[in-house]
């Protein structure tokens, strides 16, 4: 018999997909209610009772490289309807975030961005760089770090100069860029493989224009967040979520606009409040703290789901960028110089954290699950 | 004794409003029986009223009421013979008059109409009156030596339980054991699956605790390295030979005639006397079954707890397994054994094994069968065993392929717990091939739920093979009866000693025996220590039925038994052949020697016997006869269109009740068939079928259970026998120029009451359609 069939059970992947909030998933006895159950899930070869065997397994091999995993949107109908508590949505879960810390470069990074017990050393890591490197200027010359930043209107640019932030965020965006995109080839090769494997795919090969055709069809579902609205059990969440994507895209048209005009235009912040970027600004900065409050209802609420660090990391990165950006702002408007320039530095180390460290993070699914679904999409996966 | 009679008819419930009350008085009247009625009649002022009549010399009372199968507790008067008349489930609530109406004034009295639904209550009173003066009070029947010492065959974990718990309720009882030493199986495991709450993980054997608190008992005695020679009697007078294994004695049980010794050169039957011959000289040295051993001890019940034996392959059946080409695939058994001495390691090099799989299934093509004798013991053991390969080796895996996974009850918890260890993988599939690769092997599986196929690697491979029990090998039981020494193989329970009576699960097909543990079903140890109890209390039961002189079931408390008219016996044989629980042996002459005691009342005797010379007290030859010869049989005389006839002979255990039910749903049925209970099909004899059709009835159904492999037969071969025999009965009507269609059986089971009215009018229909008896008015 050919070597594709021999199966080698990796206890060492089970116990580390119990650890990460898969701890249910050796209860499963493959009764495939959670596949009926999930609304979602394709027609041949539904997730996630396939899954859920390989688990208990430890066939790492057919989960990590699975882009059923990132079809999966959670939302925890098989988890309720399961009848041994197998929790397979938990399951899928950890493994995703499994499948994260596996293609994200330097492993050791994403173990840390992983544990608990590093985030102060993350958290502050922005703050050492953005001192250290300020200093460094300093001495040669250039002080784009001030922090007694004086005059009549309390301008943040006057604190920590665009210039210093930008030299640290935009290599730091490339950085990003780059992990994904060796992340990603693994990814879609391992993924591609996979369906070869279990028949979940029309296509040899896998062909550049026809993929970005796909991802065209697929944006509109995701943009409408159509495969979610569907979960039944977590109706609201898809709302919530709904709320954060938006404000996150308002937010990076917003951040764009205004890199266009301090470095093109040359007219630096603060803008006035009555501008229309502004106003976008401000909307998304509210929806981005209202729907990072209602996923933290939702999480708190649901008791028969697990939710792991991960899952709090991400929250918190999320609620903390829009709670810092929005205070920073208020507290300038008042005029308390002190506590905004604060709070400023604070939502620096908040967006750094989330964005440098995203591929590592649980929003690395925003890329994963695209790629995923638009997969489906280009394989004809129904 | 003397019979003061007296009829009682209800006309509650209905009965009065249905029927003509006067003229069904006349009926009992007309014939010098003192008739009585009473609204109430299971009330407090009617059961005075008959207690009153009883107390003034009345003692045959007919209750026209409701069915013999309620208040029966009510009607109850010792030293009485009571009968009941169904008036009520099977006349007035089957017939509603809405369907079957009364005649009016006019109607009365002409030619042309008559009334149904009265005929039917005024022939069942005639009927019941016919068999009251026909039946006697029955006396118990009293053995003439009686001992309440009960034997246990098996010194296992369930002849042990079985004995601690006889001995607890104040039995004397005596452990005979073939091995050394007493424990079993039991004794030779690592570790054995929960017994109790919350059955969740592998406890050490429970067995030397088992044999500690049976130490306590001084009413047990224990005698190992002995087995039973033979055991003759009855229950509450066994009489037991026990011997060393092995050893030939003049006790050792004869072995009845194999079927070709029973032949002459020509394949010819040998006449009686030179069957004797041949038989006795087949059995020489050996006594004959009807010489009791002077030197044997008595014994009142035996509980058999014989046990099992490791399945044996054949041949190459498991080639494809490995097993027999590759040292390291065993058997569940041999992996136990190896368990139980220490780490498991590869027989083959001594290595460690950290890698096994076990094999559920043989799995050959479409069948996917477990292995042969496996049961859900052996899914379980599988698991137990995959625990152990985890307790040995820290990074061991162990995977279980299973086609079926069983694990009945609260064992689930111990599924459940087993599946939580990261290194125990499951899955259904179907395991085509083991061979070797390198040093260790791959197994090969199909269909799984991983895929189309898979493969692993192993060091070891077990086959969950089953537990054959003792009685595939050996009779054990060594019974001295005219049968044969061993429980009569039917054909049905792969020589397990079930009865396969969900109602009785431990009673076997001999009275007074016991079976209990693998030697009636491959089971765990939790099971067999259950199973102990039941069949202990089972023992007692029968014991303390032998003491009363009743039957111990199914017709528990039954006081009549068969009685012989020997003086017209012609030696036929066919009560000793055809009763289904070998309470017949014959003399040398094959005259009948009845067994009371180990009889269970069927009267599949009373249906064999040509010469009719067997009965019961309540219940024989004359009595029902009388009643077919009671029941009005109308002709062209009486109207012009006069109405059918046909006789139902209802098994009592399933039919009988489904009718009754069928009246208490208010279903309808033809009004022309006349019913009679009887104890089991296998006791209807040809003759009432006979009587029935010369006296002008137009047809004659059996309703009774299910026979064949589902067998429903309270007496395992009684609806089977009469089927056999109405078979032979179509021949002779042909003789008589009457359609074999007149005679019919149906099967039903006691749910099936809503069937039975389109059964019952088809029936009629049909014989309609014959037309009427020509023996009619003869």
């Amino acid at each position: 018999m050919a070597d594709k069939y021999l199966i080698e059970p990796d206890i060492g992947f089970i116990k580390e997909l119990e650890r990460l909030g898969g701890d249910t998933l050796k209860k499963c006895f493959q009764c495939a209610t959670c596949s009926v159950a999930c609304p979602i899930s394709p027609e041949t070869k539904p997730f996630p009772r396939k899954e859920m065997i390989a688990a208990s397994w430890g066939l790492k091999d057919r989960l990590v490289g699975n882009a059923d995993v990132w079809l999966c949107h959670n939302c925890g109908d098989c988890t309720t309807l399961c009848p041994r508590g197998a929790k397979p949505g938990d399951v899928l879960g950890a493994v995703r975030s499994y499948a994260v810390a596996e293609y994200a470069t330097p492993k050791w990074l994403g173990r840390m961005v992983n544990d608990p017990k590093m985030l102060p050393v993350l958290f502050l890591s922005p703050a050492v760089l953005f001192l250290v490197l300020g200093f460094i200027l300093k001495i040669v010359g250039v002080n784009w770090l001030n922090f007694s930043p004086g005059g009549e209107e309390i301008v943040h640019g006057n604190f920590f100069n665009t210039w210093l932030v930008d030299l640290i965020f935009v290599p730091t965006a490339a950085w990003v860029v780059a992990i994904f995109g060796l992340g990603l080839y693994r990814f879609l090769d391992d993924i591609h493989q996979n369906a070869l494997l279990e028949g979940k795919t029309d296509k040899e090969k896998i062909d550049g224009k026809d993929f970005l055709m796909a991802l065209w069809r697929v944006l509109p579902t995701i943009l409408k967040h159509k495969k979610f609205s569907e979960c039944g059990e977590n109706e609201g969440r898809a709302t919530s979520h709904l709320m954060v994507f938006y404000s996150f895209i308002g937010l990076f048209i917003v951040t764009n606009c205004f890199f266009f005009s301090l470095y093109i235009l040359q007219v630096h912040g603060p803008y006035s409040q009555m501008c229309a970027v502004k106003w976008l600004a401000n909307i998304s900065g509210i929806v981005l703290v209202i729907g990072g409050c209602l996923m933290i209802k939702d999480r708190l609420s649901k008791t028969d789901e697990v939710s792991t660090y991960k899952d709090w990391y991400l929250l918190g990165m999320v609620l903390g960028v829009g709670l810092t950006g929005m205070l920073t702002e208020m507290t300038r408007l008042g005029g308390l110089a002190g506590p905004s320039y604060f709070i400023y530095f604070v939502h620096l180390m908040f967006v750094f954290n989330l964005f440098a460290f995203l591929p590592f993070s649980k929003l690395a699914h925003l890329v994963y699950r695209t790629v995923a679904m638009t997969y489906a999409e280009y394989a004809g996966r129904k | 004794m003397d019979k003061k009679y007296g009829v009682y008819i209800c006309t509650g419930c209905g009965i009065g409003d249905a029927l003509d009350m006067k003229e069904l008085c006349d009926v009992p009247e007309e014939e010098g029986f003192p008739v009585k009625t009473h609204p109430f009649l299971c009330g407090k002022e009617g059961v005075e009223l008959l207690k009153t009549d009883i107390k003034d010399g009345t003692n045959t009372l007919l209750i026209g009421a409701c069915s013999r199968r309620v208040n029966f507790d009510v009607f109850r008067f010792d030293g009485c013979i009571v009968d009941r008349v169904n008036l009520r489930e099977q006349v007035v609530w089957s017939h509603p008059r809405s369907e079957f109406p009364a005649l009016t004034e006019e109607q009365k009295g002409d030619e042309e109409h008559f009334d149904r639904v009265q005929m039917l209550a005024e022939d069942y009173l005639k009927m019941g009156m016919a068999k009251v003066g026909k039946i006697d009070l029955p006396e118990p029947y009293k053995p003439d030596t009686f001992t309440r010492k009960i034997l246990v065959i098996g010194g296992g974990i369930t002849g042990i339980s079985a004995a601690i718990d006889a001995a607890k309720a104040g039995y004397e009882v005596t452990i005979v054991e073939k091995e050394a030493h007493i424990g079993g199986y039991a004794a030779k495991v690592r570790k054995q699956l929960p017994i109790e709450d919350p059955y969740e993980e592998l406890i050490p054997p429970v067995i030397q605790a088992k044999i500690d608190e049976l130490e306590k008992y001084s009413d047990i005695t224990v005698r190992t390295n002995t087995v039973v020679a033979r055991i003759a009697g009855q229950p509450g007078e066994f009489t037991v030979t026990l011997k060393k294994p092995g050893e030939k004695i003049e006790f050792d049980v004869p072995f009845p005639l194999p079927e070709e010794m029973k032949l002459d050169e020509n394949g010819k039957d040998l006449d009686v006397e030179k069957q004797h011959e041949v038989y006795l000289e087949y059995n020489k040295g050996r006594a004959d079954i009807l010489t009791i051993d002077p030197s044997g001890e008595a014994f009142g019940a035996v509980i058999l707890a014989a046990g099992w034996r490791p399945y044996e392959p054949e041949g190459d059946e498991f080639a494809h397994l490995g097993l027999g080409s590759l040292p390291d695939v065993v058997t569940n058994c041999q992996f136990e054994e190896m368990a139980a001495n220490g780490k498991i390691m590869r027989p083959s090099d001594g290595r460690e094994a950290k890698s096994v799989v076990f094999v559920q299934s043989p799995g050959k093509g479409d069948d996917d069968s477990d292995f042969e004798y496996a049961g859900s013991v052996t899914s379980l053991v599988s698991l137990k065993q995959a625990k152990y390969v985890r307790e040995d080796y820290e990074d061991g895996k162990a995977y279980i392929f299973y086609q079926h996974m069983r694990t009945p009850g609260l064992a689930e918890n111990f599924y459940k717990s087993i599946q939580q260890d990261e290194g125990i993988f499951l899955t259904k599939g179907e395991v085509v091939s083991v061979s070797k690769n390198g040093e260790g092997m791959i197994v090969e599986a199909d269909n799984t739920l991983l895929g189309e196929k898979i493969s692993v690697k192993a060091d070891m491979v077990v086959l969950a093979t089953g537990m054959v029990p003792a009685t595939v090998d050996d009779p054990v039981v060594n019974l001295a009866y005219r049968q044969g020494p061993s429980f009569r193989d039917i054909g049905l329970f792969d020589g397990f000693c079930d009865s396969n009576f969900i109602c009785f699960p431990y009673e076997t097909q001999r009275t007074g025996i016991y079976a209990a543990g693998g030697i009636r079903r491959s089971m765990t140890m939790e099971e067999s220590i259950e199973d102990a109890t039941g069949a202990a209390l089972k023992a007692i039961q029968c014991i303390e039925s032998v003491d009363r002189g009743v039957s111990v079931h199914p017709r528990s408390g039954d006081m009549s038994f068969p009685d012989f008219f020997f003086q017209r016996c012609t030696q036929c044989k066919r009560c000793t052949d055809e009763c289904p629980f070998g309470a017949l042996d014959d003399d040398e002459k094959g005259t009948p020697k009845p067994n009371p005691a180990r009889c269970r009342r069927c009267g599949t005797c009373m249906g064999a016997c040509p010469e009719r010379i067997i009965g019961f007290a309540d219940y024989n030859i004359d009595s029902v006869g009388s009643m077919v010869k009671a029941v009005g049989v109308p002709s062209e005389d009486d109207y012009d269109e006069p109405p059918f006839r046909i006789l139902g002979l209802v098994c009592e255990n399933d039919a009988y009740p489904a009718l009754d039910m069928a009246g208490l749903n208010r279903l309808s049925f033809s009004a022309d068939v006349r019913f009679i209970p009887v104890r089991c099909l296998g006791s209807v004899n040809v003759i009432w079928i006979k009587d029935a059709l010369s006296q002008g009835m137009d047809g004659v159904f059996l309703l009774g259970c299910k026979h064949g492999d589902d067998y429903q037969c309270h007496f395992v071969k009684g609806s089977e026998l009469a089927d056999v025999r109405m078979k032979k009965i179509g021949e002779a009507l042909t003789s008589l120029a009457l359609e074999e269609e007149r005679v019919t059986q149906f099967e039903v089971a006691i749910d099936d009451c809503h069937k039975l009215p389109k059964m019952i009018n088809d029936f009629v229909e049909e014989v309609e359609g014959l037309g009427p008896n020509p023996f009619k008015g003869f």
